[in-house]
C-alpha cells in the first residue's frame, strides 16, 4: 500500500520517524541527565514479573492493531499486482475503439476493422519506436464450449484468436505441464489450447475433442495442451477465468469477422513488471501515431484510443490495498482508544501502588519533573519492546486474517500472497511507540500531581471537592469550542477567517461541538458547587439522549439535515461510552446492592457478594475505566452485527428481487428473443412452471449524464432496456418516485406508454460513501423523500455518439439495488441509442418461487447450445449477501481483538488488588471469610463488572442502531428493527468468561494469603 | 534467662474451665535465609472469661503467639486446644468456621474495609457464619449501639476519628457473641482519651458478657486493667503477674 488517508505512506513514515526520534531523545535526555529517575523507573520492570508481562501484552494491542491492518493493506496490494502482473503477461496497453475503455475482455462488443488495424500496424512499425517490442491483434468471443469426453460443460467461455505471426514480445502462451512457452501458430485450424481454469470445469486433458458453439451449430476442436491462465488465454474476468485460444485467423473465420480484431495488444520493452514505467511514452507515442493516421473519432477515423491497462489495474489493486488498509484501521479505532485507556489505567495503578515511595521521594527533594521523567523512562521501557512484539504479532494476526479472506474471496481466483513492506512495518512500530508516548506522557504526568503528606500516610484523596479556576477556564474553553464547533457544522466556515473545507451542515463538528457543550457545562457547574453525581449523571443522560436522535435525524426540524459518515460510529462510540460510563460510576450504588440484595436470596454467597460489589462502587476511577475499555469494544462488535443483519435482511427480501426468481443471461453471440419458446421448442417443460419472463438488456458501452448539472463528460454506468414483459410480470419496489406518480405500478407502467422516462438504482442517488466516490452520481434527489421533482438524465452510446434524454421518475430501493443496479429505460429508448445489446437477461417470475434452482438447472442445460447462463436469483443474491456476511464476520474478528485490551485490564487490576488488599484480604480470612469465598469475591467482582460493561456496550449499541434502523433517513426505516442476539451472546459470553479466566490465577492467590502475614503485612 | 511457665494449676478455675490451653507451643519462621524461632516452646492456659495481657518488647512473639493461639497461624510443635478443641486437627475451612462462630478480633490498624459502612463491616462476621441478612443488620446494629455508634452506622471508615474506627472493630469483634476475644494492640493507634474508652469499652463487655479477652500491648496502664499480665522475651514466656482477682 502506498498512501493511507490520501498522504504518501512515505511520508507518513518520515513523519512517524521524527516523533519517534523524540520520543527516544526524551527518554535519552532522562538516561543522561538524571540517571536515577531512569534507573528508579525501569528497575521497577522485574518486580512483578506477571504483571510485567500483561503491562506488555496491554500496551502492545495498540501497535498489533495498527501493524495488522497495515499488512492486510500489504498482502492485498502485492496478491492483487502479482495476479494483474500475471494475467496480463507482456500486455501493458492495449488499443481499442473509444468506449469500449476498461471494459473486460468478455465484455467488448465491437471490433477494430481490418484497414484501421493494418494501418496501425504499418505506422507503428515505421515508427521503430525502442519502447516498443510486441503488437498484438486479438479477437475475443464468447461461446458456450462441451467435453463429450466428460460430459462437462462451460455456458461462457472466452475464445481468443491470437495473430500467430505477431507473438514476439509476448511469450504468453505457457504450457501449464511443461512451463515452456507455444506458439499459436502450430495450431492447425481444428486446435485449440485450453486454459486451466477452463481444463478444470470441462475436466478436459490434452488431446480430448471439445464442441464449441456459435450461432447455435458445433464446432470440433482438439486440444493439443492446457496453458496457464492469461489475459491471450482467455481470463475475461475473475468471475469468467475459462477460455480457450486459437488462431486469429480461425476464430475470424468461424465468427465470419474477416481481418476484425477486438483489441491490438501492446508490449513495452522490458519485462512483465518494469515495462510499466514505460507507459507514458508509449501511450504518447500511440496517440500521436492514432492521430497521424487519422484513426481517432475526431480525425473523422473510427475512434481508436490506447489505454493503460496494466498500469490501471496495478494502481487499482493498490488502492485496494489503501482501502483495506483504512477500513481496517478505522475499525480498529475502538480497540486502540480501549488500549489508549489501559495505559492509562496501569500507570495509575503503578502510582497508587508507589504512593508512600512517590511522596517520600517528593519529601526528600524529588521535582514533579523527575517523577515524570521516571515513568516515562519505564513506560518507555516497556513500549520500545511491546511494540515490537505487537508489530510481529500484528503480521501474524495479518496473515491468519488473509488466509481466511482468501477462503471467502476463493470464487475469485484471488492467490492471497502474504506480504509486509518494512515501511509498513516501521510506520506500525513508530506510530505504536508514539501512541503510548504520548499517553504515558499525559498518565505519568497525571499521576505525579500527588499530596506528599497524603502520598506518605497512603490516605485517600479527597472526594466531593470543589473544582479550582483552572477547571473553570477548561469549561469555559470547552463551551467556546464547543460552540465554534456547532456553528461549523451548521454553516460551514465561510465566515471565518480560515479554510477547513467545511461547507455546513456536516453531522461531525456539530455532534463534538454539542458534546463538548455538554462537558463545558458540566465543569463550570461543577465549579459554582453543584453536586457531582447530579451534574454528571444529568449531563451524561443527555448527551446519550442528543446521539439517539442525532443518528436518527430526528433533530432535522431544529437543525436542518446534518451529512455524516463512517466517522460518526467512531464519534458516536467514543462519546456514549464516556457518558454510559459516567452514568454507571456515579450511580453504581443502585445498580450494584440491587445484585448485592439478589446475593441475599443465597446466604452462603453473601458475603462474596457484598465484598465483590463495594470495591467497584468504591473506586470509580478503576471501575470506570475497565467500564470504558471493555464497552467501547462490545458496542463496536454489536453495532457492526445489528446494522449488517438489518442491512442483511433489505437484500434477502422477496421484495429485493422485484418479484423474479430465476435469471438467465443469454450469450452475445447467440442472442434468444423469446425464453419460453425456446425452451419450448428445446423439449423443455420449464416454460409450464413461469408465471411470467421479462427481458432485460445492457447497452454496450452505456453512459449517462445528468442534464441539469450541467455535466459535460458522460460517465460510464449501465443503462438497462426493459420490455413490457418485465414491466407487467414483476414489481420491482422503488423508495421514493417523481411527483404526479402514486405508486410503483403507477411508474412501471409509464415505462412502456412513454419513452422518456427512466428508473434508477438507489446507489446512484447517493453520493460520498467511506472512501470518496466518483462514479456517475444524480444530484437533487433524496431517495427517502415521499416524492422528487423530476431530474433529466441523458444516455449515450459514445461510440455512434447516439443519445436521448428521460426523465428519472423512481428510484429503486436499496434492497433491491443489488440485484437491479443501472438506471432503466424503455426497450423501446433503449434501442435508439444502443445498436445492440451487450448482454440480455431473462427473469423469469415462477408459480412456485422455491423451484428457481431446479427451473434455473433446466433452462441451462436445455439451451446449453444458446450458451444461456441460469441461477436461481434468490441463490444469487443469498450467496453475495453470504460473501458480505463472512467479510463482517472477519472484520468482527479483527475488531474482537479489542477485547484483550478489556480482558488484560481485569487481569491488570485483579492482580493488583490481590497485592493492594492484602492486609483486608488477611482480615477477612481472620473473621471467617474461607478460602473460597476470598476466590469468589474476586471472581465475583471482575464478573460484576464485565457484565457492567457488556451491558453498557450492548445497551448503547441497540440504542444507537434502533434509531438509525428506524430512522426514516434510512432504507431499513420499513423493515423493522432485528437485533442479532445470538452473535450478541457469543461475543459477550467469550468477553466474560475470558475475563473470568483472567481473574482465577489472583482469585487463587487471593485465597491461600496467609492470615498472620497479611494482618503484619503493610 | 529463666524461664517462668504459668502456673496451670493455679490458673485453672476451680472447676478447671479452661477456655485456652495452650502446651509447648513453638513456632519458627523460614525466611530462606535464616530461621527465626518466633516461639520456643510456650505453655499458656487461660480461663473462660479471663483478661490477659501479653507484654513484651518489640520482636518478643506477642503477636505470633496471639496468631499461633487464635489459628491465624499454624504451629510448628506444641498444642492450642480452644473449648478443648485442638485447632492443628481441623482443615482449613473448619478452622475458618470455628473462628467465625467462636472468636472476635480487633487489630491495631483496625482493619475494616474501606469500601463499606460500619454496619455492613460489623455484619460481616454474621453474614459470613450464616445469619440471614435481615437479622445480621438488626444484630450489627445492636452491637454498634453497645458501642454508641448507632448513629455512625451508614458511615464508611474514613469518614470517622480513629477512636471510632476501633470502636467499630469492637463491635464487629463482639457481634457474634465470641467466646474469645483477641487483640493486637487495640489502643496503639488511639491517643489516651481514646485508648481510655476503648479499654473502657472492651472491660465493661467482659464484666456483662463473660467473654475472654487476650491482648497484645506495650501500654502498662492497658495491661493493669487485665486480669493478668503474660511478659514474653524472645519467644518465651519470662514472667506473669497477677493484677486483679478474677472468680
Amino acid at each position: 500500500m502506498d498512501s493511507l488517508f490520501g498522504v504518501s505512506m512515505t511520508l507518513i513514515m518520515y513523519v512517524l520517524l521524527g516523533a519517534l526520534a523524540v520520543s527516544l531523545s526524551v527518554v535519552l535526555y532522562v538516561v543522561v541527565r538524571n540517571r536515577v529517575m531512569f534507573l528508579l523507573g525501569v528497575r521497577n520492570m522485574p518486580r512483578r514479573v506477571a504483571r510485567t508481562v500483561l503491562i506488555v501484552v496491554g500496551l502492545m494491542l495498540s501497535t498489533l492493531i495498527i501493524s495488522a491492518a497495515f499488512t492486510t493493506g500489504d498482502t492485498v496490494d502485492r496478491s492483487l499486482t502479482n495476479t494483474v502482473f500475471t494475467l496480463l503477461g507482456h500486455v501493458d496497453e492495449v488499443v481499442q475503439l473509444s468506449g469500449e475503455e476498461g471494459g473486460a475482455p468478455n465484455e467488448i462488443s465491437s471490433t477494430i476493422p481490418q484497414e484501421a488495424n493494418e494501418k496501425l500496424r504499418a505506422a507503428v512499425e515505421a515508427a521503430a519506436d525502442s519502447n516498443i517490442d510486441g503488437y498484438l491483434p486479438m479477437l475475443f468471443e464468447q461461446v458456450p464450449i462441451i467435453n463429450p469426453e466428460s460430459r462437462l460443460s462451460e455456458p461462457s467461455a472466452t475464445f481468443v484468436g491470437l495473430d500467430a505471426d505477431s507473438l514476439e514480445g509476448f511469450p504468453d502462451i505457457i504450457s501449464a505441464t511443461t512451463g515452456e512457452a507455444l506458439d499459436i501458430g502450430s495450431l492447425a485450424a481444428d486446435e485449440a489450447f485450453l486454459n486451466k481454469s477452463a481444463a478444470d470445469a470441462l475436466a478436459a486433458e490434452p488431446g480430448d475433442r471439445v464442441q464449441v458453439f456459435v450461432q447455435l451449430q458445433p464446432h470440433e476442436f482438439t486440444i493439443v495442451d492446457i496453458v496457464e491462465d492469461r489475459f491471450t488465454t482467455g481470463v475475461g474476468s475473475f468471475e469468467v477465468p475459462e477460455g480457450l485460444v486459437t488462431r486469429l485467423d480461425t476464430l475470424q473465420q468461424i465468427f465470419e469477422r474477416p481481418g476484425e480484431v477486438s483489441i491490438i495488444a501492446i508490449s513495452n520493452r522490458g519485462g512483465v513488471r518494469d515495462g510499466v514505467g514505460l507507459t507514458d511514452d508509449v501511450i504518447d507515442s500511440f496517440t500521436s501515431i492514432i492521430a497521424a493516421e487519422g484513426l481517432t473519432r475526431d480525425g473523422g477515423g473510427i475512434g481508436l484510443t490506447v489505454n493503460d491497462i496494466k498500469r490501471e489495474l496495478v494502481e487499482d489493486a493498490e488502492l485496494a490495498g489503501n482501502v483495506m488498509a483504512t477500513f481496517f484501521l478505522v475499525f480498529g479505532l475502538f480497540s486502540i482508544a480501549a488500549g489508549v485507556l489501559l495505559i492509562i489505567m496501569i500507570f495509575s495503578m503503578l502510582a497508587a501502588e508507589r504512593k508512600s515511595e512517590l511522596g517520600m521521594a517528593r519529601a526528600i527533594g524529588t521535582k514533579r519533573g523527575h517523577l515524570v521523567q521516571m515513568f516515562l523512562s519505564e513506560g518507555m521501557a516497556y513500549n520500545v519492546l511491546s511494540a515490537m512484539v505487537g508489530a510481529g504479532l500484528g503480521i501474524l494476526v495479518s496473515f491468519g486474517m488473509m488466509l481466511i479472506m482468501a477462503r471467502i474471496f476463493s470464487e475469485f481466483g484471488l492467490n492471497i500472497q502474504p506480504h509486509v513492506t518494512l515501511r509498513s512495518m516501521v510506520v506500525s512500530y513508530s506510530l505504536g511507540v508514539v501512541l503510548t508516548f504520548a499517553t504515558v506522557t499525559f498518565a505519568s504526568w497525571r499521576v505525579s500531581n500527588l499530596n506528599i503528606v497524603r502520598a506518605i500516610r497512603d490516605i485517600p484523596e479527597p472526594v466531593g471537592q470543589r473544582m479550582g479556576w483552572r477547571w473553570l477556564a477548561t469549561g469555559l474553553a470547552a463551551l467556546a469550542l464547543g460552540g465554534l464547533l456547532i456553528d461549523l457544522g451548521l454553516n460551514g466556515d465561510a465566515r471565518y477567517p480560515f479554510d477547513i473545507g467545511l461547507n455546513g451542515n456536516t453531522k461531525f463538528p456539530f455532534a463534538l461541538g454539542s458534546s463538548m457543550m455538554f462537558i463545558g457545562t458540566a465543569i463550570v457547574l461543577r465549579f459554582v458547587g453543584l453536586p457531582e453525581r447530579a451534574v454528571f449523571t444529568t449531563l451524561s443522560v443527555a448527551l446519550l439522549t442528543l446521539w439517539g436522535f442525532l443518528a436518527g435525524d430526528r433533530l432535522e426540524f431544529l437543525f436542518g439535515e446534518l451529512e455524516g459518515d463512517v466517522e460518526m460510529f467512531f464519534l458516536s462510540g467514543i462519546v456514549m461510552i464516556a457518558a454510559s460510563t459516567f452514568v454507571l460510576v456515579y450511580n453504581m450504588d443502585i445498580v450494584l446492592p440491587v445484585i448485592s440484595r439478589f446475593g441475599g436470596l443465597f446466604s452462603g454467597i453473601l458475603p462474596a457478594v457484598r465484598t465483590a460489589v463495594a470495591y467497584p462502587m468504591a473506586d470509580r476511577f478503576r471501575t470506570g475505566m475497565t467500564l470504558a475499555m471493555i464497552s467501547l469494544v462490545i458496542f463496536a462488535l454489536t453495532m457492526m452485527s445489528t446494522m449488517n443483519l438489518n442491512f442483511n435482511r433489505l437484500f434477502l427480501t422477496d421484495a429485493a428481487r422485484g418479484g423474479w426468481d430465476v435469471i438467465a443471461l443469454e450469450n452475445l453471440n447467440n442472442p434468444i428473443v423469446d425464453l419460453a419458446a425456446e425452451l419450448e421448442e428445446s423439449g423443455s417443460s420449464a416454460p409450464d412452471s413461469f408465471r411470467a419472463v421479462g427481458r432485460v438488456s445492457l447497452g454496450a458501452r452505456s453512459s449517462v449524464r445528468q442534464v441539469e448539472d450541467d455535466q459535460t463528460e458522460f460517465d460510464s454506468y449501465p443503462v438497462f432496456g426493459v420490455d413490457a414483459g418485465f414491466v407487467d410480470g414483476g414489481l420491482v419496489p422503488l423508495s421514493t418516485r417523481a411527483r404526479g406518480y402514486d405508486s410503483d405500478e403507477a411508474v412501471w407502467q409509464a415505462m412502456k406508454t412513454r419513452d422518456d422516462v427512466a428508473v434508477v438504482d438507489h446507489f446512484s442517488t447517493e453520493s460520498g460513501g467511506f472512501f470518496g466516490d466518483e462514479s456517475f452520481h444524480i444530484s437533487g434527489i433524496d431517495s427517502e423523500a415521499e416524492a422528487f421533482d423530476p431530474v433529466m438524465l441523458e444516455i449515450g452510446e459514445p461510440l455512434s455518439g447516439a443519445t436521448r434524454q428521460v426523465e428519472v421518475i423512481g428510484v429503486i430501493e436499496l434492497g433491491a439495488s443489488a440485484a437491479f443496479f443501472g438506471i432503466y429505460v424503455p426497450q423501446e429508448t433503449f434501442d435508439l441509442v444502443y445498436d445492440e445489446p451487450l448482454f440480455t437477461r431473462h427473469l423469469v417470475s415462477l408459480q412456485d418461487p422455491d423451484e428457481s434452482k431446479a427451473v434455473a438447472r433446466e433452462i441451462e442445460s436445455s439451451l446449453f447450445t444458446f450458451g444461456v447462463q441460469s441461477e436461481s436469483l434468490k441463490q444469487l443474491v443469498e450467496d453475495e449477501q453470504q460473501l458480505f456476511r463472512n467479510f463482517f464476520l472477519l472484520m468482527q474478528g479483527f475488531m474482537g481483538l479489542g477485547l484483550f485490551v478489556g480482558i488484560a485490564a481485569v487481569g491488570v487490576i485483579a492482580f493488583r488488588t490481590v497485592v493492594e488488599r492484602r492486609q483486608q484480604i488477611g482480615m477477612l480470612r481472620a473473621i471467617g471469610y474461607k478460602r473460597s469465598t476470598v476466590a469468589l469475591s474476586f471472581m465475583l467482582e471482575s464478573s460484576f463488572v464485565t457484565l457492567l460493561a457488556i451491558g453498557s456496550g450492548v445497551g448503547l449499541a441497540i440504542w444507537l442502531s434502533y434509531f438509525l434502523i428506524t430512522s426514516d433517513q434510512f432504507p431499513t426505516a420499513e423493515a423493522g428493527y432485528v437485533i442479532p442476539w445470538l452473535q450478541i451472546a457469543v461475543f459477550s459470553t467469550f468477553a466474560f468468561v475470558a475475563s473470568l479466566l483472567m481473574t482465577f490465577i489472583p482469585a487463587r492467590q487471593a485465597a491461600s494469603v496467609s492470615i498472620a502475614e497479611a494482618l503484619r503485612y503493610e | 534467662m529463666t524461664t517462668v511457665q504459668p502456673d496451670t494449676a493455679a490458673t485453672r478455675s476451680p472447676d478447671g474451665d479452661l477456655i485456652i490451653d495452650a502446651t509447648e507451643v513453638v513456632k519458627t519462621y523460614d525466611t530462606g535465609k535464616v530461621q527465626v524461632r518466633a516461639l520456643r516452646g510456650v505453655t499458656l492456659p487461660v480461663r473462660r472469661g479471663e483478661m490477659v495481657a501479653i507484654m513484651g518488647p518489640s520482636g518478643c512473639g506477642k503477636t505470633t503467639l496471639l496468631n499461633c493461639l487464635s489459628g491465624l497461624d499454624d504451629i510448628d510443635s506444641g498444642s492450642v486446644l480452644i473449648d478443648g478443641v485442638d485447632l492443628d486437627t481441623l482443615g482449613d475451612a473448619r478452622r475458618t468456621e470455628f473462628r467465625a462462630r467462636r472468636m472476635g478480633f480487633v487489630f491495631q490498624l483496625y482493619n475494616l474495609l474501606p469500601v463499606l459502612s460500619a454496619v455492613e463491616n460489623v455484619e460481616l462476621p454474621l453474614l459470613v457464619s450464616g445469619v440471614s441478612a435481615r437479622d445480621a443488620r438488626a444484630k450489627a446494629e445492636s452491637s454498634l449501639e453497645q458501642v454508641h455508634l448507632i448513629d455512625w452506622a451508614s458511615h464508611k471508615p474514613a469518614e470517622l476519628s480513629g477512636g471510632q474506627r476501633q470502636r467499630v472493630t469492637i463491635a464487629r469483634a463482639l457481634v457474634n457473641k465470641p467466646a474469645i476475644v483477641w487483640a493486637d494492640e487495640p489502643t496503639g493507634d488511639l491517643d489516651s482519651t481514646n485508648a481510655g474508652e476503648i479499654l473502657d469499652l472492651m472491660v465493661d463487655m467482659n464484666s456483662r458478657f463473660a467473654q475472654t479477652f487476650v491482648l497484645v500491648t506495650h501500654d502498662p496502664n492497658i495491661a493493669n486493667r487485665m486480669h493478668r499480665i503474660i511478659y514474653m522475651t524472645d519467644g518465651l514466656i519470662v514472667d506473669e503477674k497477677k493484677v486483679r482477682d478474677f472468680d
